[in-house]
């Protein structure tokens, strides 16, 4: 019997249209529609049903969208699910990374999907789901699909899919030890030779770049300065408004602070997964302090307050998506003048 | 310096008459044998075996492994350890190759001792597994530490190191099948042509963090847990000026073998030709507290300097902790100008989630990685153990268990075996022999 694949698409390689489409709800037909032809050429499967979802409703309504094609998915037979490929596509990428990981968790089935580097789908998925490295525009189809079809027919044969540098899928953040046929003294005396000679060499360890900021020095005039709050613990109404998530944060959110004293437990509490919540949910300003801050306000000790404060959860945010997050924050702390910023993590 | 290494390559070892070597076959007496070893009288069990590549037998608890060799000038193989002090790295040495003295307990294991499989899926996992080895398996009076996690393992130790010492005899008045030598200038002496090369020096990390003595590497019998960085030469490392210690994960240790054989060491000298202007060893070593481990790395760095080396290897024998030493020295050379090309294992866990090294500095750019310490390893049931399997499961080994709700014990009832490769005997092979590398999934 011949196994069975099932393929996510956009909108737009769904061909309902382009931006003006791209709120439509998910649906799901039989057979193949755009690169699910390709697929259904070129895999050891039959596609058998093609979804197509517009990227505004899977990033407006995530939940939503994931839940209708979960039960779509109820009483099909399928043995992968392949999303994509995205390119550069943001939304799309995002969108591609949502189905594949939610796919993967319901029903246990392999997952695959491809996107550009720049896409900002690939840093938030790459640990969930296998994403093969795809080029940047739709022109790239061709060579994009045929990559995923390679790995994807390795999934459907039960076979082991190799290192990521090697079937050219995005590192997973997993490392493990494997056999070759180099010693690691011939390794070695390559790796030497080449840096005396000034050659290219590949190290066997990367050190992922450390983004180090150097500490800002100390404020000069304190009781002038505009100081504003910020936090990685977590902090939140207790609605969550903005959505933030417990770990792997993507979002973050400012709250109004100018007409209150302290934050208030039943009022806020701590959205972090990542450590015992109680004393924080208690008492939120045990991680954010605004009761001393308002405090020092009254007492002099510092100039001004500024209205908000700013949270996210810090717990496997990765670097980009954080620095991302200040490149958002940072223009409305300049336009309200701040002088200064205590950010406090957990 | 000059160092000459006769070598004698073993074929086959026999137990027969008398002790001998002729045409590749190495005989030995065994009740000789093991009444030499019977000497130490804190041996109170002791027998000898042969095992072979293919052979289906399993090793454990395995502590040390040593080349049997002799000296042409009659004087101790280990200087300051089994025999007076002495001037190591000169001279000539037979050695009997592609063999080794194995030393194994009988009953009781510890958190340092390790596994090796002869034969099977688990033969590939030591370097060991491809030689011929001469096991001793004993048990001794030292009943202080018995039921110690960590053991100093020093009755067993030394007796696999006089042995090693008592088979070498035999090949003493014979001519080698080859020669290796090893020699070197004082570098201030060497020619303006060899002193113009980009200057390669070894820095070299064994395992010194027990404060306790008796569990560290020895420097000409030296603890090293007392010890500040200083220069030595490649030959006096494989001429028995290093003894190898009992504490660290045995996946992640040089054994005294290793010491004996360092391949990378070895290369340095033999490949420096035009290239490069080879300047020596500074031994290091690893430490606990950080002033310790940043006084090393100081100090390591000024000799390195001073040497006028351009290029450096940094190679640590261990890991987690040490990581921190082996970084701070790769960092600390690489600030000072000194490019390094580093060796170690790596410890990313079960699920290769982990962080590869326990601190990570954007100099280190050139490494070579011979595997994770936390790998599971599945080993089938072997019909032949020497030692007591149960050691591993029982006494604390760093790589195995007696209990895991999810995989259940290390040891299980048929004799087959589940453990991380911390506990394979000498198993990352850091120094030159690791046939693994880590990669990212």
């Amino acid at each position: 019997m011949s196994k069975k694949a099932i393929v996510y698409i956009n909108q737009f390689f769904g061909q309902l249209g382009g931006e003006d489409t791209a709120d439509v709800a998910p649906s799901i037909t039989e057979g193949q529609i755009g690169p699910a032809m390709a697929y259904n050429a070129q895999l050891n499967a039959d596609v058998t049903h093609t979804i197509i979802c517009g990227d505004n409703f899977m990033g407006s309504h995530t939940e939503e969208a994931v839940q209708i094609i979960l039960d779509m998915l109820k009483d099909k037979e399928f043995d992968i699910f392949i999303a994509g490929p995205a390119f550069n596509a943001g939304r799309y990428g995002v969108a591609c990374g949502t189905i594949c990981k939610a796919v993967k968790e319901k029903y246990g089935v392999p997952v695959i999907t491809s996107m550009n580097q720049e896409n900002p789908g690939m840093e938030m998925f790459r640990k969930d789901v296998i994403i093969m490295k795809g080029g940047n525009i739709a022109s790239k189809m061709r060579k994009d699909l045929a990559a995923v079809v390679k790995v994807a027919n390795k999934m459907l044969a039960g076979e082991e899919i190799g290192a990521a540098a090697e079937e050219g899928y995005f590192p997973t953040g997993h490392r493990h030890q494997t056999f070759i046929n180099e010693r690691a003294v011939d390794r070695f005396m390559k790796m030497l030779h080449a840096r005396i000679r000034g050659e290219d060499y590949v190290s066997e360890m990367i050190v992922p770049k450390l983004d180090r900021v150097p500490i800002a020095p100390a404020v000069k005039d304190l009781k002038h300065a505009r100081i504003a709050m910020l936090n990685t613990g977590g902090i939140i109404p207790v609605d969550n408004p903005d959505r933030i998530q417990s770990a792997s944060a993507t979002r973050w959110g400012r709250y109004d602070i100018s007409e209150m004293d302290a934050l208030k437990g039943g009022e806020f509490k701590t959205i972090h997964a990542g450590f015992d919540p109680a004393a924080a949910n208690e008492n939120p300003n045990r991680i954010m302090p605004i009761d001393a801050m308002k405090v020092l306000l009254k007492e002099g000790v510092y100039g001004s307050l500024h209205p908000y404060f700013y949270t996210t959860v810090g717990t496997g945010t990765t670097e980009k998506e954080a620095a991302r997050m200040a490149r958002e924050i940072i223009p409305l702390l300049q336009e309200d003048q701040v002088d200064a910023c205590i950010l406090i993590s957990t | 310096m000059k160092l000459e290494i006769g070598n004698f390559h073993v074929k086959d070892i026999v137990f027969g008459d008398s002790l001998s070597y002729s045409d590749g076959i190495l005989t030995i007496n065994k009740e000789e044998a093991l009444d030499f070893i019977r000497q130490d009288k804190r041996i109170t069990e002791a027998e000898l075996y042969i095992v072979k590549p293919g052979d289906m037998v399993r090793l454990c608890p395995v502590k040390e492994a040593i080349e049997p060799r002799c000296r042409l000038d009659g004087k101790g193989l280990f200087p300051g350890y089994t025999s007076d002090l002495r001037q190591a790295g000169e001279g000539v040495l037979h050695a009997l190759k592609d063999c080794s003295v194995i030393v194994v307990g009988r009953h009781w294991g510890g958190f340092q001792d390790g596994l090796i499989d002869m034969g099977g899926p688990g033969q590939k996992h030591t370097y060991f597994g491809e030689l011929i080895n001469i096991v001793l398996v004993g048990d001794t009076d030292e009943e202080f530490e018995r039921y110690e996690q960590q053991k100093c393992n020093d009755a067993l130790r030394r007796a696999g190191h006089k042995l090693a010492e008592y088979i070498g005899q035999c090949v003493k008045d014979l001519t080698p099948e080859d020669t290796d030598v090893y020699e070197t200038e004082p570098l201030v002496k060497r020619s303006a042509e060899k002193n113009g090369r980009p200057g390669v020096v070894a820095v070299i990390q064994p395992q010194s963090q027990m404060e306790t003595p008796g569990y560290n590497t020895l420097y000409y019998g030296w603890d090293m847990n007392r010890y500040l960085p200083s220069y030595m030469t490649v030959q006096e490392v494989l001429d028995g000026a290093l003894i190898s210690g009992s504490f660290m994960p045995t996946s992640s240790k040089w054994s005294t073998y290793d010491f004996q054989n360092f391949p990378i060491l070895r290369r340095l000298i033999e490949e420096q030709g035009d290239e490069y202007n080879f300047l020596g060893v500074i031994l290091a070593n690893l430490n606990v507290a950080m002033d310790q481990k940043e006084r090393n790395a100081q100090i390591l760095t000024n000799i390195a300097v001073q040497l006028g080396a351009d290029y450096a290897l940094v190679t640590e024998e261990g890991y987690g902790n040490p990581d921190a030493d082996y970084v701070l020295a790769i960092s600390n050379l690489e600030k000072a100008g000194i490019k390094v090309v580093a060796v170690a294992n790596e410890s990313t866990g079960r699920d290769g989630g982990g962080s590869p090294l326990v601190t990570l500095d954007e100099r280190i750019v050139a490494m070579v990685s011979t595997g994770n310490v936390g790998q599971l390893i599945e080993l089938p049931p072997m019909p032949v153990v020497l030692g007591e399997l149960e050691a591993l499961g029982r006494d604390g080994n760093s790589g195995g268990w007696d209990y895991d709700e999810v995989l259940g014990p290390s040891v299980r009832p048929d004799g087959s075996v589940i453990m991380e490769d911390n506990g394979l005997f000498c198993g990352d092979q850091t120094v030159g022999w690791s046939f693994k590398t880590m990669k990212d999934f």
